[in-house]
Order: C-alpha cells, then structure tokens, then sequence
C-alpha cells in the first residue's frame, strides 16, 4: 500500500515518436485510478514505466517514498495483471501463484499458507493442481490475479485485463475485482479502453489521447463536467451532440441559441463565462442523448428533426436523427411508461421535435476544444503538435512494428 | 439428364497421383541403395577388397572383430564421440543464449549485429581454414592435441547458427518475461525457469544439430590432427582406409566401421524424432 507520484513523465522512442508528454499525477494510498483512453493514447505505456517494463525518458515516478526510475520491476514491489494472463504454461496453478513467494525464498508452510489464502478468496482453490491450459478463459483470469495477490503489493497494475473474456464473463469479473479490492485495500491502477469499466471501477479516471492527459477526475465529474470536446464524445454512450450555438448575454445570464431554440445556461456555467475575458463568437453546445427531451410540434425552444434510424434497446429507444441545420442528433429515450402502442407509434415517426434539459448542458470553445466552465481544463491536442512529421512517423511507427516482430 | 459421378479424384488426377508415387519410390530406393550396400559389404565374409557383386557370398562378423582388436578403431570412435558432446554441450548452451538475446533485448546495432552473422554464414567454412589451423598451432591444440582443438573450432562460431533458435523463441510471448520479472526473477532466472522448459523442441534440435555436425567432420578433423593418427576422429581414420594402399586390405572393415558410426545418430534422431520435427517447424508455424 503506497501512494504513487508521476512528475512531467515522459516516453520517447528512439525514432523520435513521444508515446506520453508530460504525464503528472498523484495516486493517493488505497485509490483505484484507471487509465482510459483510444488505442495508441499512451495509457498502456504508462502503466508499463510504473511497472519498470519500460525506459522512462524524462520525469520522475515514486513508489511510497522512492524514487523508481532506475529501480528493476522486482525490486519496486508492485504486481501486475496481463492482458493475456501470462500464466506459465509449464507449471500448475498452485505453482504459479507460489513463484513470486519462492523468488523471495519464504519458507515453504508459509508458501502454502499464502496460496491457499489467495485461492480461497479468488474461489480457485479446485484449480490448484491443474495446468493452465486445462482452465477457461475466467479462470485463468483469476490465477493472474491471484499470482499478483499472493504477495500483497504496494501496488497493483492491471493491463486491460478483462479484454480477452467474452461480453458475460467481463460483467461478472468487473464485479469480482470491485469485490478483491474491497477485500485486499491497496492501490490499483488499471488500463483499460472499456468507459463502462473505467466508470464502474475507478476512484478517479485518467483519460488520455495522443500521450496528453486530457481530464482527471472522478466518473461523475468527466461524465457531467468533460474538460473538452474529446472527453465528452469519449465518454457515454451513445455518445455526447454537440450543436454550434451562438452566445447571447442578457444581464448576468447567458443563453445559447441552437438553430432559433434559446437555452438558458446554468448559473454556474454563466459565472464562469462572466470572469473570462474574451468569449468565442460561436460555441459548440454539448448534451447528452438522455438530457434531449421529445416534445411536441411547436413547443417554444424546441429543435425540430429528421428521424433517420431508431434501434430498440429493449428499456430504451435510441433515435438518430438530422436537425433542419443538418446536425446530426441522438435521443436516448426511456420506454418503460410507454404502452407497445406508444413505443411503435415512435419507431415509426419520420420528424420530432426535441428541447434540451438545460442545467445539463456543457459549452465548449470549438476552436481548441477547452470546456469554457472547467477549469484549467485541457485543449484537445492537434494533430500538428505531433513533434514529429506524421507522414515520416507512420513509416517509422511501421518500420518499428516490423523491427518488434523480428 | 446423364448422371454425374462424384468421386473424390478424376481419372487424370489419380494418374499422376500414381506417377508422383512411383517417382518417390524410385528416389526412395536410389537413396537407400548405398545404405544397403554398405551393411552387405560389412558383412562380408569371403574377402575384404571391393568387389563387383552386392550380396555377400559368406555372411559373417570378421570385419567388427578385426575393427576391434587390430585397429585403433575405437579410438578415433572415442575422440568423436568426446568431441561430439562437448560441442553438444558448448553449441548448445552458446546457441540458446544467443538467440534468446536477440529475441528478448532491444540494444543498439542488434538488426546490424544479426545481418552481419547472417552474411558472414554465407561463406564456407573452409575459407577460413589456414587461418584457423595456425591460431590453434599457436596454442598447441593442433595434430595430436587436435580433440581440444577441434572443439573449440566448434563452438567458437556456434553463436551464428541462432536463428531457428530465435524463431522459436519469438513465439514465446513476452509478457511471461515481464510477469517473471515482476514475480522478482532475474533475466537469467527469467531464462532458465520460465523459458527453458517451454523450449525443449528446440532445445532438443540444436543439442541434436550440435551433436552430429562434428560427428561426420572430415575437412577441419583432416587438417588439425595432420596425420596424428591417435587423434583422428572416425571420419578421418575410416577415409585413410579408402587410399590405394589400403582399400584391397581394409574395405568391408571400412564399410563395417561406417555402419557402427552411423548407429548412434539413428538412435538419436529416432528417438527425438518428435521433438526434432516440433524444433524445426516450431518458429515457421506459429510465427
């Protein structure tokens, strides 16, 4: 159990590619942080520089109170978790979970005693004797995380390790690791690219994109409040609409209009629009396909659209739409007071007419990204900041592909 | 309507399916005829020159006794059979590190490093024969110390025979290194305990590869003992046998002592047989 410290981490490969800029984060004692983001977003080589898997070209990463970056992994008393379980095909169960502890040469009662207690709380305690390709997919899963267990880490990293299990599986796990880490109290960080796992496991959510860190923060503070564009379309799901809007201040207050629909921001929204200098001329409106609300024809404020696609969801409904500006649109909407009558009537409506819960709403500088009521919120990274030229980086990004296979 | 058949093969395929057989056949018997009639000739009893028929006339064991008792046959089989471990053991554990280096660690001028190796294999062995011999001269391991000598030629260059090994190893996934690691193994500990014993195919092959390459040596095993007969290895002992002087006097012994040097060879490559066929195919199949 330790906290974990990264300062103005960074990863450069030798052809010049920056995998992480300047990653900085505080990892308080016993917290469950995830690093979530798109593939090639830098979160699985974050893990990996704390694990001691990879080199570290600038910063600083501490472990408790040491300063790791030169520390080999066995000596940074962390466990971790693959993707791919990397269970030693050549020894049983029991073996594999009693390796770590027989490297630190404990005695063998011991040995039994702390594997016989990781197994019993993982529910593998039968799989013992067996060889792991006699298990299943979950199973192993499990020996993994037993292996990782067995010798009460200061921390424990997890590599997407619910990536290779089926859709069933990976729910019931998702809750076994909610359960472990109630019982086992240490710090946990976890890469995953799953929002649904992020969301439901972690204390708080590194989201990352391109090697940036885009927003860090609890799953309800990146869910409600998105530090920018990429944050919001990145996490729910269907994902965030965004509708140009144009900012109109009538006193203290400040109303977004979309397409001729006025929408009152919420008061902490328009203080915070108040204490910044300049605002853009046009701002991008952000609300997610729950918060739009159907209405009928004529409503004040209401946005009419062109039904495209509906797709039943068994308690819900998710309409995907054209606005009149052409903007393309999605409603979530709950079903369960609908009478089948009423459900199909919907399905088969061809126009609608939505207004917008207001004190939902997010506004958004369209041009670097930047949610205008977060502060010190990140700026969506451009391709251009990319230090290295991107057509020469695909080649190298190739070249270094092929150079990993060989 | 006329009835279509369905069979498995056309007329015309199982024709030259049956035309590739005989061909195979023919080939088959080609290659095993020399075999066939090196264990006649063994067996030989009548006389010892070479002779113009291929059953032996009297079926007898003269040539393995007088292999025995009145050559220093067992010697030279002795020398190889010393040789031929050690390389085993020097060959195998040189080939296996090296490979498992450039499969695992990324260092700078490794891609240089393995062309390099790969090119330099291109060229004959022998090129470097006169070279060779001298360095050894230096050392006293040539003519009748040519048995440490020649081991040391062995496993000197075996580092560049690592490719298959590497092969193989590249279809470990890496991850049971780093799980390993962080389990608090050391790269060596990492090699010997996780890797080792998921590599017995292809630790099998190159123990095997390294086994028989000085087993049937003649140029190097030639050129080192420089006629020191109590050095020879079996190669270059039973070849003396073939000069003009001797071929009348000793040619079924010659035939007889070439089919013991080939018995323990076959028992080897028997009774490895799978692993040898999982070493090979190993690195190809799951790249």
């Amino acid at each position: 159990m330790a906290e974990v410290k990264l300062t103005n981490v960074k990863k450069q490969y030798d052809n010049g590619f920056v995998a992480v800029h300047d990653f900085n984060l505080e990892i308080k004692d016993k917290e469950f942080i995830v690093l979530v983001g798109p593939s090639g977003c830098g979160k699985s080589t974050t893990l990996r520089m704390i694990a001691g898997l990879e080199d570290i070209s600038g910063g600083e990463i501490m472990i408790g109170e040491n300063v790791v970056n030169d520390m080999e992994p066995k000596d940074r008393d962390i466990a971790m978790v693959f993707q791919n379980y990397a269970l030693y095909p050549h020894m049983s169960v029991y073996e594999n979970i009693a390796f770590g502890l027989r490297l630190r040469r404990l005695p063998n009662d011991e040995i039994h005693k702390k594997v016989c207690e990781a197994a019993e709380i993982l529910g593998i305690t039968e799989l013992l004797g067996r060889k792991p390709k006699q298990l299943s997919g979950g199973q192993r899963q499990r020996v993994a995380i037993g292996r990782a267990i067995v010798r009460i880490p200061k921390v424990f990293l997890m590599d997407e390790p619910l990536s290779n299990l089926d859709a069933k599986l990976r729910n019931q796990m998702r809750a076994e690791i909610i359960l472990l880490r109630e019982k086992i109290q240490t710090t946990f960080v976890y890469v995953t690219h799953d929002q649904t796992e992020a969301m439901t496991l972690g204390d708080r959510i590194v989201i990352m994109k391109d090697g940036y860190v885009m927003q860090v923060g609890t799953p309800q503070e990146l869910f409600n409040h998105p530090a920018n564009l990429f944050v919001a379309g990145f996490i729910g799901t269907p994902q965030m609409n965004f509708f140009d809007a144009k900012l109109t201040k009538d006193g203290g207050k400040y109303t977004a209009v979309v397409e001729n629909a006025k929408i009152k921001l919420p008061d902490y929204i328009c203080e915070a629009l108040s204490k910044k200098g300049k605002l853009p001329d046009t701002v991008t409106l952000g609300a997610r396909p729950e918060n739009l609300i159907l209405c009928a024809d004529g409503t004040e404020n209401a946005i009419s659209a062109e039904i495209q696609v509906t797709e039943m969801m068994g308690s819900e409904i998710h309409i995907h739409a054209k606005t009149a500006a052409g903007k393309p649109v999605i409603l979530r909407v709950q079903i369960a007071d609908m009478t089948d009558e009423e459900q199909l009537e919907l399905i088969k409506k061809k126009h609608f007419s939505f207004t917008v819960r207001e004190r939902t709403v997010n506004i958004f500088d369209p041009g670097d990204g930047r949610n205008l009521a977060v502060e010190n919120a990140a700026a969506v990274p451009q391709k251009a900041e990319t230090p290295v030229n991107t057509d020469d980086l695909g080649k190298k990004k190739k070249k270094k592909d092929k150079k990993d296979k060989s | 309507m006329s009835k279509k058949k369905y069979t498995s093969k056309s007329g015309k395929e199982r024709a030259v399916r049956i035309a590739i057989y005989i061909f195979l056949t023919v080939l088959c018997v080609i290659w095993l005829i020399p075999f066939v009639y090196l264990i006649f000739q063994a067996f030989r009893g009548e006389s010892t020159s070479m002779v113009t028929y291929v059953f032996p006339k009297e079926w007898s064991f003269k040539n393995f006794i007088f292999l025995t008792e009145k050559t220093p046959f067992w010697h030279w089989y002795l020398n190889t059979l010393i040789i031929a471990l050690f390389n085993a053991v020097l060959q195998s554990a040189i080939v296996l590190c090296v490979a498992y280096a450039l499969s695992r660690m990324r260092f700078k001028g490794r891609k240089l490093l393995m062309n390099f190796m790969l090119v330099l294999g291109m060229f004959p062995g022998f090129l470097s024969m006169i070279a060779t011999y001298f360095i050894l001269k230096l050392f006293g391991l040539t003519s009748e110390n040519a048995v440490p000598g020649l081991i040391l030629i062995y496993a000197a260059s075996s580092g560049m025979g690592y490719y298959i090994a590497k092969g193989f190893f590249d279809t470990i996934p890496k991850s049971l290194d780093e799980a390993a690691r962080i389990d608090g193994a050391s790269r060596a500990r990492v090699f010997f305990r996780i890797i080792m014993p998921m590599a017995k195919p292809i630790i099998i092959y190159t123990i095997m590869m390294a086994f028989i390459a000085p087993w049937g040596d003649f140029m190097y095993a030639s050129l080192i003992t420089f006629g020191h007969e109590e050095a020879y290895n079996v190669a270059v002992g039973l070849y003396k046998w073939l000069d003009k002087e001797h071929i009348s006097n000793y040619f079924t012994v010659f035939c007889a002592g070439g089919l013991l040097v080939s018995v323990p060879i076959t028992a080897l490559f028997m009774s490895l047989q799978k692993y040898y066929v999982e070493g090979v195919t190993g690195g190809a199949v799951k790249g």
